[in-house]
């Protein structure tokens, strides 16, 4: 493993991906600002905007440092660099993910900042919040996973309409649950055990498919 | 180049491909065996689909053989090892570059992974190539697209190039613009180049050795003065009863009426009266062109393929 090329091309496709990851950051901010404004409907119409910039930012990135290096035939070049597949596959997963996390983490921190710091908010929706955005990041390292395996641009689209469709199964599952619904309107901040046990689940669904696509990609025999 | 059974292996060899095969749905590379001599300059000639970028990807190792040994440079070469790649330069025909970004981008990028890299000869290639250093990729034309790479490939001085098909769709101009700077590098005895091409005139004007590869076979592989001078065409006035005398490596070319086309493959002084005495009269002994060469030898590995 060349620990220096992998840092090279992580920067690299940071560097290349800069606009996109900001302009998503900004994005996300924006509507999280949306729904600190007053009246109910801000607040709904904040909720959409974020769960919109998370989905296009996963689809976009994917898109752009992934499905696009084969598209627009970059690869090539790439590889008859001195990389292994090994530095490559390293480089590429990690620089996706990080793209991804930046904008994502961005609006989960201001939200839990909002939810402590705003005079009208209720610290007890963080939960219900991780929830949504951890399901959120387990729909993207799936997407992640599928234009990894695949190299379809189709594929991935429809692993994102899938995810897409779940989570409103999802939403509805957590508005309807006993527990979480009534934590959202508390005025307390507590991690029921119901609460500890998805957040188990969808982080085991991130890192088997985190390491799935690792695991695929270093197996691929051919590059280009 | 050689095949194996042209010539005796060299111990030193700058790559080498032995019993190499690869098999796609509709395509098989069929037991390939390359002997690349370092400093020669070798082309690669086949028809589209020949199988000729397979064998360069497999020498990079883009692409894994299902069987056989390659080793470029003393080392085995796979997708898991990366440390021969840092001397050897690749080009092809479909690589591009990020559009968005600018050749002094791709430059800054490409001398971070080599210490090799001559800042002063990249220099030199830019204004050589008519490039702008801060002008992006997307407004390039194809010859453009191609110097570039060529730049960031030769700025780093490898000890082997691979070029797959760099002239191809080239305008004259930036054609001889290109094959004048590989011909400076072939001056360097220590480089060596793997050209391809199916344009023989390409091939022809720089290189020592020449493989001719079809349908995924290597149907000759030889010195190019050998090549020039081993092969003639024959045109014969001939009885319709005539029988071409036993020389081996003689085949029909064509016939028009009493007319016989005949090429060899083996020529050697004294064939002329051997097809004398045979009851024919000679009208004429030439020497192929390497085109003609080419697309002969492809027509003889066919029918051989066959039968």
């Amino acid at each position: 493993m060349n620990t220096q090329a992998i840092q090279i091309l992580f920067l690299k496709d940071l560097f290349l991906s800069r606009w996109p990851m900001f302009g998503y950051l900004v994005g996300g901010l924006l509507s999280v600002m949306v729904t600190c404004l007053p009246g109910e409907s801000a607040g709904f119409i904040g909720f959409i905007l974020m769960i919109t910039v998370t989905i296009a930012a996963g689809i976009h990135l994917i898109g752009a440092l992934l499905l696009g290096e084969s598209i627009d035939m970059t690869r090539t070049f790439i590889m008859s660099l001195p990389i292994s597949l090994l530095d490559y596959s390293l480089a590429k997963i990690s620089v996706v993910l990080v793209a991804f996390l930046i904008p994502w983490f961005g609006m989960l921190a201001s939200l839990t900042i909002i939810t402590f710091v705003a005079p009208e908010a209720k610290p007890g929706i963080l939960p219900f919040l991780v929830l949504l955005f951890l399901f959120m990041l387990g729909g993207f390292c799936l997407q992640l996973f599928t234009a990894v395996v695949t190299e379809s641009v189709g594929w991935t689209i429809v692993v994102l309409v899938l995810g897409n469709v779940t989570l409103n199964f999802f939403l509805k599952m957590l508005y309807e649950h006993p527990v979480i619904s009534k934590l959202n309107k508390s005025e307390v901040l507590s991690w029921p055990p119901v609460v500890l046990q998805i957040i188990a689940i969808e982080a085991i669904v991130i890192l088997a498919a985190l390491g799935l696509t690792f695991m695929f990609q270093i197996r691929r025999k051919d590059l280009v | 180049m050689n095949s194996k059974l042209d010539r005796p292996q060299q111990n030193a060899s700058a790559a080498s491909l032995r019993g190499v095969t690869k098999s796609y749905k509709h395509f098989r590379l069929d037991k390939i065996d390359l002997e690349i001599e370092p400093g020669t300059v070798n082309g690669l000639i086949g028809p589209n689909g020949a199988g000729k970028s397979t064998i360069m990807r497999i020498m990079m190792g883009l692409v894994t053989p299902k069987s056989g040994t390659v080793s470029v440079l003393g080392k085995s070469i796979s997708s898991r090892e990366a440390s021969a790649k840092q001397d050897i330069g690749f080009f092809s025909d479909d690589m591009r570059l990020y559009k968005s970004e600018s050749i002094a981008f791709h430059m800054q990028f490409v001398r971070s992974l080599f210490p090799s890299w001559d800042e002063g000869y990249a220099q030199q290639l830019l204004d050589r190539f008519g490039l702008i250093a801060q002008q992006k990729v997307k407004g390039f034309s194809h010859g453009q697209r191609v110097k570039a790479l060529l730049l960031l490939i030769l700025a780093r001085r490898p000890k082997l190039l691979i070029l797959d098909e760099p002239t191809n769709g080239l305008d004259p101009v930036a054609k001889q613009e290109v094959l004048a700077e590989l011909m400076q590098i072939v001056n360097d005895e220590t480089r060596t180049i793997l050209y391809s091409s199916h344009n023989t005139q390409d091939v022809e004007q720089i290189s020592d050795t020449i493989t001719f590869i079809d349908r995924g076979r290597v149907i000759a592989s030889n010195n190019r003065d050998e090549f020039l001078d081993r092969w003639r065409r024959f045109k014969l006035q001939a009885p319709q009863n005539w029988q071409a005398p036993a020389i081996d490596g003689l085949r029909p070319e064509s016939t028009f009426g009493n007319l016989r086309v005949m090429t060899l493959d083996r020529y050697e002084t004294g064939v002329e009266d051997q097809l004398q005495s045979s009851g024919a009269t000679l009208e004429s002994s030439e020497a192929m062109t390497l085109e003609e060469i080419f697309i002969a030898a492809v027509s003889r590995g066919r029918e051989e393929k066959q039968q």
